[in-house]
């Protein structure tokens, strides 16, 4: 009796599966011909240049799957663009899903093993869980299908099956957010008499991301300020002040930079350590590493009202991450500037790599840059479309 | 006596399991105190709270003023104006006494309500029964006695023309009982109809004029309280005939031991200054009214509340006791008289309660040993003759009297040579108290000590070889129970009040 | 002159709270000079607003003996709800504060249904909706934080409820007088309505309030809705103090606003309690949760130190009772 009825599941599941597969093939198929008229015109535009590609492979026959954690919001929009704007450049055929929501987990395995089973050229993947897409890597690693994962990685998966991650280098996007805040900042460093502060603000010391932020600003920042002669200290938190490369000697700074990370991360809590660092007066500047830890500097300031870049401000603030609250602040000259990351060139790279794979090129995991941005630069074609509400 | 007020007619009412009423009568007239008595368990609470709507009757009338009734709440039988003063007090401590006499009827002014009037209906009502409370007191701060004045007030104030007590007098001291029997005989003169239950004999004799008696369910018959003797009333209860008859000579052998001195024991207002000694076999009873401080000075002995001063010899030697665990490794057991908070966990089994103080020699490595446990625990059952289908059942499902005797058990269990009974026999029935009484005796001979704390004076000089009087916190008085009287027990019981 | 007795009572807890209160001013006011500022009080302000509002609402659960933990998670559920309508549907602020509220007062009322008809144990009963206002958060914002309009933009005006900006820029807490109000007015709905006398006999007596023929189940349900609706007003103050509503957020958020009402001398075991000590309680917890930066002490020992500050009051109680109950 049990026998039958696992019997019956199987085979129904079989067919599915099968069901599922033909589906999926037949789609593309169709779309096939109409697209690969419309490529042929640009590639002989650019004949000299795509040689190399053209040679091994009919760049029309590879035809490349990308899944997103969701459409909801701008920051997706803007990944899908830069995979569109990779096909266009190189003339391969990729289509886009992903799930309605960044929660529908399930739904993303089954549009996942569904591309699978069409059996594409690659498979780009931002998975919405970790370990929920393991055994749909198994499959593509056994059907020989290559899969690049982008925006967040999968650690855990079978060996072979990813060969290669693109995600941001935050250790970098922190350099970033240093770098150009300490140029913004050097002249009134130079001329401080006595020692002057920047403040940092991390809603947490525990994931990767966050923390190698945190890390990357700091190394950063004293790294650029010892090159001109001055003498950095740490401060605040165990964590990054033992993380740092050099955590100084506080009495004879000439710089503090003082770390704040609050129990929770929740804003109210981000703005109350920031309250308490802005309201110290020799503070000049200071980061948050993320959208919440940037909002509760925001929030903080609605009181202190001491943010801003025009004259008879004292503080300079950076950000990270997009988000309408940040953007306005930055607009209205209320934080200097911010990092973002860029889903824009993450979704070119990933079409790129699968590229590469395509023609037998080794590839390893990319690192992708953080984006500085402010007043100047936000409506730049290569900046706007990663500022995502 | 006027006319009948209520008449409940072949009132019937099962519970899972439990056929709680078995086609009972009951009547109250005008003007007229009518006792309702029987062993717990009898029905006279269900029978109760049928009348006022707690409980729905399964089938039979209830004819209230001429008129068929039914009450679906308590809300509904207090607006038709019969209303229960309940044995247990139901008064809310953090409201002021007024506020607790109106509550649910609150007056108001607009959404706000009106406690400066309320202050005012509840001094007339006081002043109408001749009580003297302040109606603003927070009621938490009341005496007990003084609290059950603002519940029979508060019962009053429905305009009340039934007005049933649930054993009233439980709680009080008897100068209060004397209050309280002032405002019954003034509501009887009001024509009102009184229900009262108790098992207080002396009580019934004095209060009211008739006596209906229950037993397991069933009506068994009404007697006017005049014409009929204690006899009469006791049998009906239980069915049998009850002998309560002084203990005339201590059975404690001359030179016994003496395995319990306490020795100028201080702890707060209610315990100064107590010494005593006490033999082995012996059944030392401590008498004295409510509030004397026979309870404090036991807590004390057993480590329960703080000494202040005083030694505690155990069998000649001196033992520091500061907590209950001191006294129980000094052979010390205390039978709380609330079993309920203090004695047993009714939601265990007999047998792991038989155990529960003497657990670490029952025990397999990490485990308890079932068997050895229900071995044990089958023993006491046997040697105490509790009443349980098996050491497996839960203690909530058995009769206070039994309840009683598995706390025995699990002190018989500890080895205690010492055994504190503190009001053994309260809430335990007329039958049940009997048993209670013969195992103390078999303990006693069996060289254990008892201390036995009573209010009941008949069980005082029933059981004990000696009695300690207590009046006040302090130690009034001791008697070899062949000179004691009842009148010198009350003398210096009594003694420094007024 | 009896009667001043037993208000006299706890007035004296409030007394000593309030005391406390000016007490930790002067010593964060001595320990750091940057304490000492008017943008101090202002942000003392910002941040009290939505934890008062939330005591004053968990107070009537907690008088009746039971708890609401579902008052963090649900603020922020609230807020995300009224917010997503405000930004994704183009609702007017005002519409969309009154749909926070109705849904505080729907999930207030869920909770006394549980708790006084079903019988659930408040602890339980108020972590399942707790769980599912966290949930339901998430899913009326999409998984994405919500801001409601900030100052400059259409439909900002409800910002200036909690702080008025003059025209010379000065900012007032204007917030504070509207709590207080709130506060004024919960502390006689107390002490002198129905429904607060009822909360009390509940919490101090329930079998009495059934025997004295009150409808209980009704007024345990209304201290839970009393607790949602005032949750909802918190989720508007809170929206209104913060620029973004983040979902999986607001767990904890009740444990300040009942550490804030314990200290203010609402019993921990029910049946007494007073809303004007709330209030002041409260304060304990956001000065020290601001101050507590302000002279260098990590995160964790703020915590800490809240916790002592808690285990104290507690305490306090604890031995009064004790000391009562040997009179």
């Amino acid at each position: 009796m049990k026998k039958k009825l696992l019997a019956t599941i199987v085979s129904t599941a079989m067919v599915a599966t099968l069901l599922a597969g033909c589906s999926g093939a037949a789609a593309p198929a169709a779309d096939a011909a109409p697209a690969a008229t419309e490529e042929a015109a640009p590639a002989e535009d650019t004949s000299t240049e795509a040689a190399a590609p053209a040679a091994d492979a009919a760049s029309g026959d590879l035809d490349f799957k990308i899944v997103v954690k969701s459409f909801q919001s701008s920051y997706w929009q803007a990944a899908v663009q830069g995979v569109n704007q990779a096909a266009e450049e190189l003339g391969v055929k990729v289509e886009c899903n992903g799930p309605n929501a960044e929660s529908d987990i399930a739904d993303q395995v089954n549009m996942l093993t569904n591309y699978i089973n069409g059996a594409p050229s690659g498979i780009g993947l931002a998975a919405c869980d970790q370990s929920a897409c393991l055994d749909a890597l198994q499959m593509a690693k056994d059907a020989g299908i290559p899969v690049v994962c982008f925006d967040s990685g999968c650690p855990d998966a079978p060996e072979g099956s990813v060969l290669s991650t693109i995600a941001t280098d935050n250790y970098g996007a922190g350099a970033t957010a240093a770098e150009n805040l300490y140029a913004a900042l050097k002249d009134s460093i130079a001329s401080a008499s006595a020692p002057v502060r920047i403040g940092e603000v991390n809603q947490e010391s525990t994931s990767e991301s966050i923390t190698q932020r945190g890390l990357g600003f700091i190394d950063k920042f004293s790294e650029l300020a010892t090159a001109d002669g001055k003498k950095v200290a740490v401060v605040g938190n165990e964590f990054y002040v033992n993380g740092a490369k050099d955590k100084g000697d506080e009495a004879s700074a000439d710089i503090i930079i003082e770390v704040a990370v609050p129990a929770q991360t929740t804003v109210e809590l981000c703005a109350t350590e920031a309250s308490a660092i802005m309201n110290k007066s020799d503070v000049l500047g200071i980061f948050g590493s993320n959208q919440v830890a940037a909002e509760g500097i925001l929030s903080a300031n609605e009181n202190l009202n001491k943010l801003g870049t025009e004259a008879g401000k004292d503080i300079l603030a950076a950000g990270f991450d997009a988000g309408t609250v940040i953007k306005q602040a930055i607009k209205d000259g209320k934080m200097f500037g911010a990092v973002t990351q860029s889903p824009l060139a993450m979704g070119k790279t990933t079409v790129e790599t699968l590229y590469k794979i395509a023609n037998g090129e080794t590839v390893s995991d990319i690192a992708t840059d953080g984006y500085w941005y402010d007043n100047s630069n936000m409506d730049a074609p290569d900046i706007a479309p990663n500022l995502y509400d | 006596m006027g006319e009948v007020i209520l008449e409940m007619k072949k009132i019937d009412k099962s519970f899972p399991g439990v056929h709680a009423l078995n086609n009972v009568d009951f009547e109250v007239k005008r003007g007229e105190v009518h006792a309702l008595m029987g062993e717990n368990g009898a029905g006279k609470s269900t029978l109760m709270k049928v009348l006022t709507g707690i409980y729905t009757k399964d089938s039979g009338t209830i004819i209230y003023e001429g008129k068929e009734v039914e009450f679906n709440s308590t809300r509904e039988a207090q607006d038709a104006g019969i209303v229960i003063v309940h044995q247990e007090l139901n008064m809310v401590g953090h409201l002021t006494v007024a506020q607790n006499i109106f509550i649910g009827r609150e007056f108001k002014k607009g959404i706000r309500i009106d406690d400066k009037k309320m202050n005012e209906e509840a001094k007339k009502l006081f002043d109408r029964l001749n009580i003297d409370i302040d109606p603003t007191m927070t009621m938490s701060d009341l005496t007990v006695g003084k609290q059950q004045m603002c519940e029979i007030a508060k019962a009053i104030s429905h305009d009340a023309k039934v007005i049933v007590f649930d054993e009233p007098s439980a709680a009080l001291t008897e100068a209060e009982i004397e209050d309280l029997f002032k405002i019954i005989k003034d509501l009887r003169e009001q024509q009102m109809g009184i229900v009262y239950i108790s098992h207080r004999m002396d009580e019934i004799k004095v209060i009211t004029d008739r006596v209906t008696v229950m037993r397991d369910g069933c009506y068994v018959g009404t007697l006017i309280t005049e014409e009929s003797t204690k006899d009469d009333i006791v049998n009906m209860m239980v069915g049998r005939v009850i002998y309560e008859e002084p203990k005339t000579k201590s059975q404690v052998a001359a030179d016994a031991p003496v395995v319990l001195k306490v020795e100028h024991l201080n702890a707060g207002r209610m315990v100064q200054d107590i010494s005593f000694e006490l033999h082995k076999g012996e059944i030392l009873g401590f008498s004295g009214l409510m509030g004397a401080g026979r309870t404090e000075t036991a807590r004390a002995i057993f480590g329960a509340d703080p000494k202040e001063s005083g030694d505690i010899y155990v069998n000649g030697q001196l033992v520091t006791i500061n907590s209950p665990e001191d006294a129980v490794r000094a052979g010390i057991g205390y039978l709380s008289e609330d079993r309920k908070r203090f004695g047993i966990v009714v939601q265990k089994t007999v047998a792991e309660n038989t155990t529960m103080a003497d657990l670490p020699n029952y025990m397999k490595g990490l485990f308890i040993d079932r068997k050895k446990e229900r071995d044990v625990a089958r023993k006491f059952v046997d040697s105490l003759a509790t009443k349980t289908p098996s050491v497996d059942q839960m203690v909530i499902n058995l009769s206070g009297g039994n309840q009683q005797k598995v706390v025995i058990a699990k002190w018989l269990c500890k080895n205690c040579d010492i055994l504190i009974f503190d009001e053994p026999t309260r809430g335990i029935d007329v039958g049940a108290k009997n048993e209670i009484y013969k195992l103390m005796n078999k303990l006693a001979s069996e060289g254990k000590s008892i201390i036995m704390i009573s209010s009941e004076m008949t069980e005082i000089l029933r059981m004990s070889d000696r009695i300690v009087v207590m009046c006040e916190g302090r130690k009034t008085g001791e008697l070899t129970i062949e000179e004691t009287t009842q009148e010198k027990i009350m003398n210096l019981a009594t003694r420094d009040i007024n | 002159m009896e009667k001043k007795k037993v208000p006299a009572k706890i007035f004296k807890q409030e007394v000593i709270v309030f005391l406390v209160v000016i007490a930790l001013l002067i010593f964060f006011c001595v320990a750091s000079q940057d304490f000492r500022k008017y943008t101090t009080i202002l942000t003392i302000m910002d941040y009290s607003y939505y934890i008062v509002l939330m005591a004053i609402g968990v107070a009537f659960p907690l008088i009746t003996g039971g708890v609401d933990l579902s008052i963090g998670t649900g603020l922020v559920c609230y807020s995300l709800a009224g917010g997503y309508l405000i930004m994704f549907k183009g609702w007017p602020t005002g519409l969309a504060m009154i749909v926070s509220i109705l849904f505080g007062l729907a999930i207030g009322t869920l909770n006394g249904i549980l708790i006084g008809v079903m019988d659930l144990p408040p602890f339980l009963g108020t972590l399942c909706t707790c769980m599912i206002t966290r949930g339901l958060g998430s899913i009326c914002s999409k998984n994405t934080g919500i801001s409601w309009p900030t100052t400059g933009q259409p439909g900002s005006w409800f910002r200036s409820i909690f702080k008025y900006e003059t025209a010379g820029g000065t900012k007032i807490p204007l917030g504070f007088i509207w709590v207080l109000l709130l506060a004024v007015i919960m502390h006689f709905v107390l002490n002198h309505t129905k429904i607060g006398r009822y909360t009390i006999a509940i919490g101090s007596n329930k079998e009495a309030a059934i025997l004295s023929g009150i409808n209980v189940k009704f007024y345990h349900i209304m201290a839970y809705t009393i607790s949602g609706l005032f949750a909802a007003l918190a989720s508007i103050a809170y929206s209104a103090v913060f620029k973004t509503v983040l979902p999986g957020t607001g767990a904890g958020f009740e444990l300040e606003a009942i550490g804030g009402a314990i200290i203010g001398g609402v019993s921990a075991t029910g049946g007494a309690g007073s809303i004007i000590g709330t209030f002041i309680g409260v304060f304990v917890i956001c000065l020290l949760k601001t101050g507590l930066p302000f002279i260098g002490l990590q995160a964790n020992w703020q915590q800490i130190v809240t916790g002592l500050v808690l285990i104290g009051s507690v305490m306090v109680d604890i031995i009064k009772k004790r000391r009562e109950a040997k009179k």
